[in-house]
């Protein structure tokens, strides 16, 4: 671990990473735009210059060099001295930031970026309260890149983040600098939108409003959000991700870092997929058919319910793998409290395709559910009778189940109308689930379930990381959450949390308590 | 705390007149009764026999209902930026954006409510705009027979800036890039009518 001292102060820093980076690391706000840990360096936005000790040509004696280096472009040294904080550092960022806003538009109060913008924190931290151009400024037109992003040239400062990430990350290249000098500009190539799998990466990379989303745009502003960590469901990698949200609902999915999974990045399908939890039509309230009529239920009576429908032989519960080990492994203990031979079955896996990876190893997985693993493994922990769910479903259509326990939680419709005809023919059909479908038609008892935005817990991954998310919103109105129901059904007392859980899961299950965490981002890091 | 920070403070000594306590109440009846009949002339020169009556208010800076400003081609001036909403100690301002119609705009309120029940007439939202689309009038009689007609929306509010603009005509602000993006020009946003409002 090479040791550096920056304005005066010894740290110790990885070994290998740029100064700007060990600077960050150790808590230094640099300001800097071209620079991402992720992306090749091009120290072209020249914010970061920075002071450095060299020896003199002659006298070979040590001395502050004349000259302003990038930090972002110089590796860390054992032993070398740097200061940020000087007058020559300071007036280089006052000067640069002049520049930036030479011709950048002032209207914040409509940009998407404002209260999230590096040049509005970096112009108020390092820049000049006013302006002295009093020309016109120049106008770049706004411009439709790709069916999902929309670009705003006069915003743009050219940090060519979005350029080399569509070059090294996607792989696809779609963007590129045209023109020179002020002139310049993001664009794309004639009929070639920016159409990547992970295009959505370009609005987060993108330090001010230049880039935006179309799904986000003008929904909120970003001082009304509130954010939590949370592990993407969209597909079995386990990519981590923040999201904002607020009373009005889920607004936006954004990456969060981890160096094991997806690094700073995720797909557009684990961006843009989240819409489903804010549908007006999702269950709300649990429906049960009693001589043919369908009435409302209320929470307090099911677990009597559930008790009596399963008690005998022929039950079987369907364990999806959208639900977190946490609450599968209370489900399945519920099921062998109330039928120790009951059939325990993991849930439909959704797939599309095949496994997709990208130049630098991002990978969007073809299996669209976060915790088959994980469901997979309480199962075989239980162990007894266990079976594949088209395995259920024909044993159902031949009469040998009586009453299954149906939790589905998809984002979309996931049933085929055979299984769902081979259901109906049991005596007691459960189903847990978040949207009105075939099968709920033809079911004696519908619960409403909550998304995992309105759920905690945690997931296994594809490749058995553990990984834990918290509640974004609490459950709808009228909705009880899974983890609370089913802790109420095995008659455990007090609220649903799910580290308890975890904990009680670890005394048999040990490697499903230990939840991965990924490293910490520094605070001003992008 | 500080010793030097401490101050010290006796109540007063009383004289004998102010024990006695009943000189106090016939000096303090003296002032009742010389309103009551000597000063009879300027109490009823200061009396407004309202709802007969009514006071006159300073146009300038009463602070009463809201009215949503619009600009000289008619449309609403506001462009959703949500600084009124964020500055409102009341959270009564609650809006949704939307893209605007016009070429010359980037956003537009699709629904604009205020609830003039838990507004406190304070006026930040009036400080915080940044195009003064929202203002506040004299108008101070705000009567509703339902919580509901409290909720002033959109339309509402623009109807109010119609029934108060000859009152509190509104100051043609210098014309901001506030609203403008992209390649149009500033002329695009200057007053192309004549008619000042």
């Amino acid at each position: 671990m090479p040791k550096i001292i920056i304005d005066g102060k010894e740290i110790e820093c990885r070994d290998g990473i740029p100064v700007l980076q060990a600077a960050l690391e150790a808590g230094w706000d640099v300001p800097h735009y071209c620079y991402h840990p992720g992306l090749s360096v091009v120290a072209s936005c020249r914010l970061c210059l920075m002071e450095q000790k060299m020896p003199h040509p002659q006298t070979k004696e040590m001395g502050w060099a004349p000259k302003l280096f990038p930090s972002c472009q110089t590796p860390v040294k054992d032993g070398m001295e740097v200061r940020f904080h000087s007058e020559s550092v300071e007036n280089n960022q006052k000067h640069v930031m002049e520049y930036y806003l030479l011709n950048h538009p002032l209207d914040c109060p409509v940009c998407d970026k404002a209260g999230e913008c590096s040049l509005q924190d970096y112009s108020e931290k390092f820049g000049n309260a006013t302006s002295r151009m009093v020309e016109d400024k120049h106008k770049n037109p706004k411009k439709d890149i790709g069916p999902k992003t929309l670009l705003y040239q006069d915003r743009c400062v050219l940090c060519t983040r979005c350029v080399r990430f569509a070059d090294e990350i996607a792989g696809t290249g779609e963007l590129a600098v045209v023109e020179r000098g002020s002139r310049g500009e993001i664009d794309v190539f004639p009929g070639e939108p920016l159409a990547n799998d992970l295009q959505g990466n370009v609005v987060d990379l993108c330090p001010v409003g230049c880039l935006l989303d179309k799904q986000f745009l003008f929904r909120q502003r970003v001082w009304n959000l509130q954010t939590v960590p949370s592990v993407s469901p969209a597909d079995s990698s386990g990519a981590c991700i923040w999201i904002d949200a607020n009373d009005a609902g889920v607004h936006r999915v954004r990456p969060r870092f981890n160096e094991r999974v997806n690094e700073w990045w995720i797909s557009d399908e684990q961006r843009h997929g989240f819409e489903y939890v804010n549908r007006e039509d999702r269950l709300t309230r649990p429906r049960i058919r009693e001589n043919g009529q369908v009435r409302g239920a209320s929470w307090e009576e099911i677990p009597a319910h559930l008790r009596a429908a399963f008690a005998g032989d022929g039950s079987a519960f369907v364990i999806s793998p959208m639900l977190s080990n946490e609450e599968a492994w209370l489900l399945a203990t519920f099921a062998r409290q109330v039928a120790p031979n009951a059939v325990l079955a993991c849930g439909h896996v959704p797939v599309e395709g095949q496994d997709r990876s990208f130049p630098k190893g991002f990978t969007i997985r073809a299996e669209k559910a976060p915790n088959r693993g994980g469901v997979e493994r309480i199962l075989a922990h239980f162990g007894g009778p266990q079976m594949s769910f088209d395995e259920l479903c024909g044993q159902a259509a031949d009469g040998t189940l009586k009453a299954v326990y149906v939790y589905g939680g998809y984002p979309a419709a996931w049933i085929t109308p055979a299984q769902a005809e081979q259901l109906s023919r049991l005596d007691c059909l459960v189903v847990h689930d978040l949207f009105d479908g075939p099968l709920t038609e033809r079911a004696d008892l519908v619960l409403p379930a909550a998304p995992w935005t309105e759920r905690e817990g945690s997931f296994t991954n594809c490749d058995g990381l553990v990984q834990a998310f918290e509640r974004a919103r609490p459950p709808r109105s009228g909705i009880k959450a899974e983890g609370q129901f089913f802790q109420e059904l095995c008659g455990l007392p007090g609220l649903f949390r799910s580290a308890k859980i975890r904990t009680m899961l670890g005394e048999s299950i040990a490697d499903l308590a230990e939840t991965f965490q990924p490293r910490k981002e520094p605070e001003h890091a992008h | 705390m500080r010793d030097e920070d401490v101050i010290e403070l006796k109540a007063p000594e009383l004289t004998a007149a102010e024990r006695l306590y009943l000189p106090q109440i016939v000096a303090g009846f003296r002032t009742t009764l010389r309103h009551m009949f000597l000063e009879k002339k300027k109490r009823d020169e200061n009396m407004v026999q309202y709802p007969d009556a009514k006071r006159q208010v300073r146009i300038d800076n009463y602070r009463g209902v809201h009215r949503l400003n619009k600009d000289p081609d008619g449309r609403v001036a506001c462009v959703a930026c949500f600084m009124c909403s964020t500055a409102c100690p009341a959270h009564c301002i609650h809006i949704e954006a939307g893209a605007s119609p016009w070429p010359d705009r980037e956003k537009y309120p699709v629904k604009f409510d205020i609830d003039e029940l838990r507004c406190i007439y304070c006026g930040m939202c009036e400080e915080a705009c940044p195009c003064d689309a929202i203002e506040l009038t004299p108008h101070y009689e705000l009567v509703a027979r339902t919580r509901q007609e409290m909720i002033f929306d959109k339309e509402k509010l623009l109807h109010v800036f119609e029934q108060t603009k000859h009152d509190k005509p509104r100051k043609n602000p210098a014309v901001t890039d506030y609203g403008l993006t992209g390649n149009q020009d500033k002329a695009v946003a200057r007053p192309t009518s004549q008619t000042k409002v």
